[in-house]
């Protein structure tokens, strides 16, 4: 029906999809102003190509891989020239494994990271880390899907995934270590106002 | 196994089982034992950001109006049920014609009412609110102070008293646009209606009112939206349908048959 420019049909589509392709545009952009305009952008590409679905892969993963190129298309417009996509997108022959602090202190997360500690390091990410972070981590898709909307294989995807909460460990650790910082910081001033 | 190894595997298995292998690594290994703690962490307050976020109406009117502009859609969208400012007078609004036609008929409904309208009867002057051709839309507090989107009475809005037979000439004078002299007739209409007498005990009359509320504060709202966002076409539409429906609305309760005029 939406084929045929029925309109029903579309709000029909907008109201079943909307909410899982905004919160996904917002969790990679970050703030809501741009992430609606990203989601019309997603639903106005959606509308004009959609006499064109065959039917091959589920709709959803249609309107999410959709979405996914209309932000990152948005992200690699606005990112900087050291924050390369191709470079988060294709796994790395020569680091694909992770990378680990050797010889730094071990420093446990549990107990340390929180909801909104999280999302700030997540805005952080490379958009292609940051991508199938959300989608899998917060959105709960499976590899396969993942790999569908992305347009790369499972393994692509897995690995970026570990790459991505590899590099979230790390931001957050370093979340730790500054609010350590400031404590001794403050502690120290504290003390030295009290002698 | 060694670190490198265990990596290889959680990137490839994922958090869920592991080996035999893997565990006796991590067993002996407190940087593995550390690194899978934070990984489940990291993932199970990922687990707690919502998956789903419901979007801004705004943002399915605009695309609406996109879709319309660009021709995707090819017949009126009925307003989805999150659109709160719509949603309540849904049922009442829905399309009936263009603009154009709407207006027209608001235009003959108007005219109809300004010569049915008996002239002999001696009334007291009401003051009505003539606007400015810069100022579109009714901003009588008088019409609109129930809406809480109501705009406060501004300069622009020059304040006379005249008897509704001087209106059109007035509207004349002053060439406003369509829907300006179609909100300043009905605001007349609507001023005169307590003149009229209707029977306040009446369940009718009191459904009548009640709807005439509801009208006044979706024009309100609608004017208030279109002075933020004046190129939106579908509330220009709303609009001139909530003026036709109000002048509807305001004939009805005059030829109704309760005036005692």
């Amino acid at each position: 029906m939406a084929q045929a420019g029925n309109a029903a049909a579309f709000e029909y589509l907008y109201q079943l999809h909307s909410r899982r392709v905004y919160a996904l545009c917002l969790r990679m952009v970050g703030n809501p102003a741009d992430a609606e305009d990203l989601m019309q952008e997603a639903f106005l590409q959606l509308y004009r190509k959609i006499g064109t679905f065959r039917g091959e892969s589920a709709f959803s993963t249609w309107l999410h891989r959709m979405t996914v190129n209309v932000v990152l298309m948005r992200l690699r417009k606005k990112s900087l020239p050291t924050d390369s996509l191709e470079e988060t997108l294709e796994p790395d022959a020569e680091n694909s494994g992770p990378k680990r602090d050797v010889g730094a202190p071990d420093l446990r997360l549990s107990g340390a990271v929180d909801r909104v500690n999280l999302e700030r390091s997540i805005e952080k990410l490379p958009p292609g880390y940051r991508t199938v972070f959300v989608l899998h981590d917060v959105q709960g898709y499976e590899h396969n899907e993942i790999a569908g909307i992305m347009g790369c294989s499972v393994g692509n995807s897995k690995s970026q995934l570990h790459k991505a909460r590899t590099r979230l460990r790390e931001l957050l650790q370093e979340e730790v270590r500054e609010q350590a910082r400031e404590e001794r910081k403050a502690a120290k001033t504290q003390t030295g106002s009290l002698d | 196994m060694q670190c490198k190894d265990l990596a290889h595997v959680l990137e490839s298995e994922g958090l869920g089982t592991l080996s035999a292998e893997a565990r006796e690594h991590l067993a002996s290994c407190l940087d593995c034992q550390g690194l899978l703690a934070d990984f489940h962490s990291i993932v199970a307050v990922a687990r707690t950001i919502p998956a789903e976020v419901e979007p801004p109406a705004r943002v399915w009117i605009s695309l609406r109006a996109r879709l319309e502009a660009e021709g995707l859609i090819k017949e009126p969208v009925e307003v989805m049920e999150s659109a709160s400012w719509w949603e309540s007078v849904r049922a009442v609004f829905r399309p009936r014609s263009l603009a154009g036609a709407t207006a027209g008929l608001l235009l003959v409904a108007t005219t109809v009412y300004m010569t049915r309208r008996p002239s002999s009867v001696p009334q007291a002057p009401q003051p009505v609110a003539v606007q400015a051709p810069s100022a579109p839309g009714p901003q009588t507090p008088a019409n609109f102070g129930a809406s809480p989107w109501a705009p406060p009475a501004t300069a622009a809005v020059a304040t006379r008293t005249h008897t509704p037979a001087a209106l059109p000439s007035k509207v004349k004078e002053l060439a406003p646009s369509p829907s300006e002299m179609a909100s300043s007739t009905l605001s007349q209409a609507e001023m005169d209606l307590p003149d009229m007498q209707l029977a306040g005990n009446s369940r009718v009359d009191a459904s009548l009112r009640e709807n005439l509320k509801t009208l006044n504060e979706f024009i309100a709202e609608c004017e208030q939206h279109l002075k933020q966002n004046p190129q939106d076409q579908l509330a220009r539409e709303y609009l001139y349908t909530a003026y036709q429906q109000k002048a509807d609305l305001l004939a009805a309760m005059m030829e109704s048959g309760r005036s005692e005029h």
